[in-house]
């Protein structure tokens, strides 16, 4: 499968991963402008943005009537719709292509759903695997002290599909926690490089230039 | 009995049969082998005799069947994200419509299941273990028909009973071949080859689909009868 060996198009691929209120959107804007400003074709894409289907998948989350596995699916497809249509040509064209999420979160989230780690696996067997991906790592306490500020969560954003708990907040709370263990545990199976998103985010940017700059031989 | 029941499924079956109180018929055959009139049939059979059933079609579901129709109105799908699609139409009436039946006791015959897709995307390209493992989510059926008609029959009815040629039905979109004819042909011969391969592997009732119409259909209910009466002796054991 894919996933599991390097791609030989001429193109690199960059993927930032990570918690909500993580950073990692921000980070991943800043380098795509200093990639830009060094003269690179750069091309983003972020988690459920395909024209086929991430409407379908916004209105199902609202009637709140989907199970795990159907949700899953549905966020593979539209991965693969954009794998298919923006990823690969971009990566063939020797392009640099820059992810805000990637099968990673699938398989932190839909795993934290109760669904079958070995099955994710396989669904996303078809994903190109990354040339870099950057896990902008929060510890579980510091992104539970952010979500206790935030705003009251969405319905599936706090899993409350999966009947954690009635109260959105404490079901957040512990739908957090698991998505952080199974993203610590995909550092080593997934090469992750481990950004420290509890820095300042120009600290933090110079890591990112250096490491993503390295790869490409800048 | 019920014990030598499940010995029997443990060595036929993979995996355990469902738990459900329900009876899970699957009738399955590529297209214009008369599928949806046998289930129709049978349907209106088993209400008949008594029997509350629902029949489900490939590719209906609220969620996400419209979704297809327009991607393929515009001939806009590639393999994964074609299979994929129709993994998730199948999930979706798994959760709201199969289960809850089976799990009420009634009787569900799927006009197409899952071995739909794995046909049609291993001859799109897909890899084979790749879409097995897609469906795992699904229950397996208690019995699956699969109507089986010879490839020169079949494209003469197709082609004179749907009036044309249709893009996907043909496998227009993997560019078998320019000439629509060329490409049908090509394309179903495919289809049934993988169907032949499924028959073991997931123990399908062969039914010879060129019979009339009153000969296929007593050859299913045959069968049916035979499974709701093994279900019966069970019961009585309890």
């Amino acid at each position: 499968m894919r996933l599991f060996q390097k791609h030989d198009f001429p193109g690199r691929l960059f993927v930032v991963e990570g918690v909500d209120g993580s950073g990692k959107s921000t980070q991943l804007d800043l380098l795509r402008n200093w990639l830009e400003s060094k003269g690179k074709s750069v091309v983003f894409t972020e988690w459920n943005s395909s024209k086929l289907i991430s409407k379908t998948i916004k209105q199902a989350k609202r009637s709140n009537t989907l199970i795990p596995v159907t949700f899953s699916i549905l966020h593979a497809t539209d991965f693969a719709d954009r794998l298919e249509n923006i990823i690969i040509p971009a990566l063939k064209a020797g392009l640099i292509v820059l992810a805000d999420r990637y099968c990673f979160t699938a398989f932190a989230r839909d795993f934290a759903r109760g669904v079958d780690k070995e099955w994710l696996r396989n669904l996303y067997g078809f994903a190109i695997r990354p040339d870099g991906t950057f896990y902008f790592q929060v510890p579980v306490e510091v992104s539970l002290e952010r979500i206790n500020n935030s705003r009251m969560p969405g319905f599936y954003e706090a899993g409350m599909d999966i009947g954690l708990s009635k109260d959105p907040r404490e079901s957040f709370q512990m739908f957090q926690s698991v998505i952080i263990n199974e993203y610590d545990k995909m550092v080593t199976e997934f090469e992750f490089h481990t950004m420290p998103a509890t820095r300042p985010i120009h600290e933090q940017q110079m890591i990112f230039r250096e490491k993503v700059g390295k790869l490409l031989g800048m | 009995m019920a014990k030598d029941l499940k010995v029997q499924d443990s060595q036929n079956n993979k995996k355990p049969a469902h738990p459900y109180p329900g009876k899970f018929i699957v009738v399955e055959g590529t297209d214009g082998v008369g599928r949806s009139t046998q289930a129709e049939l049978l349907k209106n059979w088993l209400a008949i005799e008594g029997y509350g059933v629902v029949v489900t079609e490939w590719k209906s579901s609220e969620l996400i069947s419209t979704v297809i129709d327009k991607a393929k109105s515009k001939n806009a799908l590639n393999t994964i994200t074609f299979s994929l699609l129709y993994a998730t139409d199948l999930a979706d009436r798994l959760n709201s419509l199969i289960l809850p039946a089976l799990k009420a006791g009634l009787i569900v015959i799927a006009d197409r299941y899952f071995y739909t897709a794995l046909a049609r995307d291993v001859v799109r390209g897909a890899d084979p273990s790749w879409v097995r493992k897609l469906y795992g989510f699904a229950v397996d059926p208690d019995l699956i028909f699969y109507l089986k008609m010879p490839l020169e029959p079949l494209l003469r009815r197709i082609i004179t009973t749907r009036g044309g040629l249709d893009f996907y039905e043909s496998g227009r979109d993997i560019g078998m071949s320019t000439d629509l004819y060329q490409s049908f042909k090509l394309y179903q011969s495919q289809i049934l080859f993988e169907y032949e391969h499924m028959m073991d592997e997931y123990n399908f009732k062969v039914v010879s689909a060129d019979d009339p119409i009153d000969v296929v259909q007593k050859m299913l209910r045959g069968s049916v009868r035979q499974l709701l009466a093994e279900e019966a002796a069970v019961q009585k054991t309890i």
